[in-house]
């Protein structure tokens, strides 16, 4: 479908807006059931601690209480062996070491905010109070929260399945090539540098309502996440519970960025609950119960090295990862080396890669995915490394660039290791984004800037990631149209705030010829968990996937129609056209309705595919102002250029830009979640002292486009959600390192605050 | 939070009879911390009396020399009044950079001052002015009211009920914002009065204080070289992940810097 066709349908708003907007969604919070009762969880305060002895006697006596449950239910329960998907071939035939997480813990704990007891009561405040009442024995052992720490020799073990913290040992590319690369190389540059471990940290605070049907000895899950197929995949594994006696009901979600993926313990124990009670349990996340205990993002140390000849092209690449999982693996820990190993190339041509990987094990929050899960990351340590040697060979950063891009006539490109980008126009993009930030221009702002008293730095980065594809077995969407000529699509991906109800229904009208109107989307509906099969939404992937089969469905729907239509206008199929929802012959006048069709009852078709990966690229390039005074930085300037494949809605597409730019935007300047290296206790528990981005830390984004289509799915679209944070993250840092390397400062680790930037400019002057 | 009774009171006297009457008691009124700590459970009050809007907590004038706000006054009022603009333009700033436009249509001056945040700004403007905190029992001038992290002169059950700024010459207050909460890392307020130049600090440590060397440097004259060389011991100062000592005392030296250049109208 041409880009020309989605043209009528690209409203200036999204249609879910005017409901979020005005307090009309209905968030997991906002369920209530009668007769439902209220959890809440007694955390641990230690980071790493043998539970002696967990005493509810008092907490069970105090007013209101229902019941209390401990490790020791869990571990009765089966709930102990979460899925993990860290399946990846190791180093010499190792298996991934996956340590058993009882939903409640027990025996030991690893890490502050685990949860340890759960008390439900008639109201919130009852079990609040019980929970106080609960008493823990703990016996102190050594935390570890460095990943290099926990793998060295001494350190404290945290589980006995699991010998050295080191639950994975990896390896990607070709040493061998790398090693006689460097030999001959002219130039290598060296970096180490840290991904830090944030917290996502979605607006919607986590909040469940669990409810057991004896009857049907089932379960129903009121949650907020980011597609039920996956949620419910994790939690049958985990509790052993069948996945067609696992039900849900999910409406609006206010954010997700990975962290709404994967099953978590919480969910366990409120089934528990739910089965002992025979009432709903209902539990509401607090903010600093999110910050403390659901999954981190990021976290990754690697020591990266760049080969480059003497004209400046690249010869090889080595990284040496280490990934920092947390105290247990998340459901979702695999994208730390799938994702950054399939495009470890970024979007050059380097001959010869090769990269290890040491996953870690520390007394932390466990990690997940996190908008992007290791894309961001790899974009990252390649483009410091880019620039990073254009700085040391005094070559325009730019130009090093242009020297090494993939060029268009090497696509499909087959990378070093083993993937394949599909298609790109990289030189077209790179020097569309120049222009764009007038690149040739920059001196004279950065002379206006010196004037006044500020540093000024301009940072580039030139990524590709992979989106699309996707663990299920395919994605199916199911149309249905009613005899009014209304028209319900159905899918397994859900939005978290994306705008699926805008996208979605735009590309079914399309197909349709329908008013925008007329076209409902429904997400994960109730009716449909057991009929349908399909993704959840995450890895940039539901557009490339749902979003292709809703184009495919409705074609679907023509063709079953055209037959129906035929009948009723009895001549045959070939006969029978379709315009704007309706069917009619080539000779007569006679018409035949979509809503026609389904008079005695509603009309419905299933489509199904699955899609491989699709590579979304982008040129960004930042301008920040560093006041030397203070160390604070600022965005002066932001330009993004992005393929991103055919766009259905610009608006929607611009929202996840913006997001996803702010929040690379975040980590880069603040974000990061700090534990006490000593004790293992959580430093920034609350917003008062985790640093979050807000709307005035960026300008006004000036973006374009630069799609060249896609043609892994037939709407030539590639995925967008994660595309802001994996050309910010780079552009930022590169931005302020390109204002501080006059001074003599090399490298700065993010969050690149104020006070770290003071100090790195008053020891740069000492030196002098 | 824990269970606890509510009890809205009709003036300041019946509050002031009720706390008396009940000395775990604790007072509302923009509860922008009393609420956070409550749901926290790091308070365990029996009762709140709410004494947001009281009639009586809630003036704003200027008259004798002087600029009247009553302690039920929040900080968007302050900011955008146009008495308090033209009386005390630094103080109306000061008030529009508190927090985010929630707090500030929430909060009130009467709740800063009688919390006494060290990294509020209110204190900052409050003894840098030179002003009297006016109570349900008596005045308390700024140099004494103040007594370090969380601890004012009020005594048990005493109530803010407005505070008086005697009107500067000329005045201006520099902030840096803390990048997580948006207090103040460090916030100097520098006016220039009738009993001639005082410069408070805010958020840099335990307490508000005067920094008296720059305030003897200053006396000589408005220059910004005065306070290069002014005495600043970073020893006392607030050490956190956000800021240590040796950062935040040049934070208070550069903020103080700015505050110069904006009361000299540069900038």
């Amino acid at each position: 479908m041409s880009a020309k066709a989605h043209k009528h349908h690209d409203p200036v708003g999204r249609v879910e807006d005017a409901r979020l907007t005005t307090g009309a969604g209905t968030y997991a919070a906002d369920w209530n059931l009668p007769g439902q009762l209220y959890a809440h969880f007694l955390r641990s305060d230690r980071a790493h601690a043998e539970i002696v002895s967990v005493d509810t006697a008092a907490a069970l006596k105090s007013p209101g209480v229902r019941a209390v449950f401990t490790g020791a239910d869990a571990v009765r329960a089966g709930h102990v062996k979460p899925m993990h998907t860290l399946n990846f071939p190791g180093k010499g035939g190792m298996q991934t070491r996956a340590p058993e997480r009882p939903a409640l813990a027990h025996g030991k704990t690893r890490f502050v905010g685990e949860a340890l007891a759960m008390v439900v009561a008639d109201s919130l405040s009852a079990a609040q109070d019980a929970a106080e009442l609960v008493q823990v024995e703990y016996r102190d052992l050594p935390p570890v929260i460095s990943p290099e720490e926990a793998l060295a020799p001494d350190a404290p073990r945290l589980h006995d399945r699991v010998p050295g913290n080191l639950a994975l040992e990896a390896e990607v590319g070709d040493a061998a090539a790398v090693d006689t690369a460097f030999a001959r190389a002219a130039h290598v540059t060296q970096l180490k540098v840290e991904v830090t471990r944030v917290a996502p940290n979605p607006m919607e605070p986590r909040a469940y309502v669990a409810s057991y049907d004896a009857r049907g000895d089932s379960y129903t899950l009121h949650v907020c996440c980011q597609g039920i197929t996956t949620l419910r995949r994790h939690l049958s594994a985990y509790t052993g519970v069948p996945e067609e006696k696992l039900h849900f009901e999910v409406r609006d979600v206010g954010g997700g960025f990975g962290q709404r993926t994967p099953a978590y313990p919480e969910h366990c124990t409120l089934m528990l609950a739910a089965k002992t009670t025979g009432k709903p349990v209902k539990w509401v996340s607090t903010r600093s119960e999110g910050i403390a205990c659901d999954t981190h993002g990021r976290a990754n140390i690697i020591n990266g090295a760049l080969a480059l000849d003497e004209s400046g092209k690249f010869l090889a690449m080595r990284l040496d990862w280490v990934n920092d999982m947390g105290s247990y693996l998340s459901p979702a820990s695999m994208g730390h080396i799938r994702n950054t190993s399939t495009c470890m190339t970024g979007v050059y041509r380097i001959p010869a890669l090769y990269a290890t990987y040491r996953v870690a094990l520390t007394s932390t929050a466990p990690v997940s995915s996190y908008r992007g899960a290791g894309r961001p990351d790899i974009a990252y340590v390649v483009e410091r490394l880019v620039s990073q040697a254009a700085a040391e060979v005094k070559m325009d950063a730019a130009e090093l660039r242009r020297r090494n891009l993939i060029p268009p006539g090497a696509f499909p490109y087959k990378t070093p290791t083993g993937s394949t980008y599909e298609n790109a126009d990289l030189p077209g993009l790179l020097e569309k984004a120049l222009r764009l930030a007038d690149w040739k221009g920059y001196p004279k702002r950065r002379a206006q800037s010196v004037k006044q008293g500020r540093l000024r730095g301009i940072g580039i980065a030139t990524v590709i990631e992979n989106t699309g594809a996707g663990q299920a077995a395919k994605d199916e969407v199911e149309i249905e149209v009613d005899a009014t000529g209304k028209v319900t699509v159905y899918t397994m991906s859900k939005s978290q705030g994306h705008g699926h109800e805008t996208t979605f229904a735009t590309i079914v009208a399309n197909a349709l010829g329908l008013p925008l109107e007329r076209v409902t989307l429904r997400q994960c509906a109730p009716e449909k968990q057991h009929r349908l099969q399909g993704n959840h939404t995450g890895g940039s992937r539901s557009t490339v996937g749902a979003g292709s089969v809703c184009h495919l469905a409705a074609h679907k729907l023509i063709e079953h129609g055209r037959a129906l239509a035929a009948l009723a206008l009895a001549v045959e199929p070939s006969q029978v056209e379709f315009a704007r929802g309706e069917f009619h012959t080539r000779e007569s006048k006679r018409k035949v309705r979509l809503g026609d069709l389904a008079k005695s009852g509603p009309v419905s078709v299933v489509a199904e595919a699955k899609f491989g990966s699709t590579f979304p690229n982008g040129c960004h390039i930042a301008e920040v102002e560093v006041d030397p005074d203070t160390g604070a930085a600022s965005i002066a300037s932001y330009c993004a250029v992005d393929d991103i494949g055919t766009v259905i809605n610009h608006a929607v597409v611009e929202g996840q830009l913006h997001g996803g730019v702010a929040m690379g935007a975040g980590q880069i300047f603040g974000e990061k979640v700090i534990y006490d290296r000593d004790t293992g206790q959580l430093v920034t528990g609350s917003f008062m002292d985790y640093f979050m981005p807000r709307a005035g830390l960026l300008p006004a984004i000036r973006g374009a486009e630069h799609p060249t289509p896609s043609r892994v799915s037939p709407l030539g679209v590639k995925g967008v959600g994660e595309s802001g944070c994996t050309g910010s993250l780079p552009a930022l840092g590169n931005a302020v390192m390109d204002a501080l390397r006059p001074l003599g400062i090399e490298h700065l680790d993010m969050p690149l605050t104020p006070a770290k930037v003071w100090h790195a400019i008053q020891d740069a002057k000492n030196k002098k | 939070m824990y269970a606890l009774n509510y009890v809205k009171a009709k003036s300041v006297q019946e509050a002031a009879e009720f706390l008396a009457a009940n000395p775990e008691a604790k007072l509302l009124a923009g509860g922008m911390t009393l609420l956070p700590t409550l749901k926290q459970r790091l308070a365990r009050p029996t009762h709140l009396v709410d004494i947001a809007g009281l009639p009586e907590l809630r003036r704003i004038e200027a008259k004798g020399g002087r600029l009247v706000v009553g302690a039920g006054m929040k900080h968007h009022e302050v900011a955008t009044s146009a008495v308090v603009k033209k009386a005390i333009p630094a103080l109306a700033g000061l008030a529009g950079e508190i927090g985010d436009p929630q707090v500030r249509n929430q909060g009130t001056i009467g709740g800063s001052v009688a919390n006494n945040d060290p990294a509020a700004d209110y204190p900052a403007a409050v003894l840098g002015l030179g002003a009297t905190v006016v109570t349900t029992k008596r005045e308390i001038a700024a140099d004494d009211y103040f007594q370090g992290l969380f601890t004012t002169a009020l005594g048990e059950g005493e109530i803010v009920v407005r505070v008086e700024f005697p009107l500067p010459k000329k005045a201006a207050y520099c902030k840096f914002h803390h990048p997580a909460s948006g207090y103040a890392v460090a916030g100097v307020f520098i006016a220039q009065t009738a009993g001639g130049v005082r410069v408070a600090v805010t958020g840099a440590g335990p307490g508000v204080f005067r920094w008296s060397a720059a305030e003897a440097a200053l006396a000589k004259g408005l220059k910004p070289a005065a306070l290069e060389s002014a005495k600043l011991d970073a020893s006392g100062l607030n050490s956190d992940i956000h800021a240590d000592r040796e950062y935040r005392a040049n934070l208070v030296r550069v903020m103080a810097k700015r505050a110069l250049a904006k009361l000299s109208g540069k900038k």
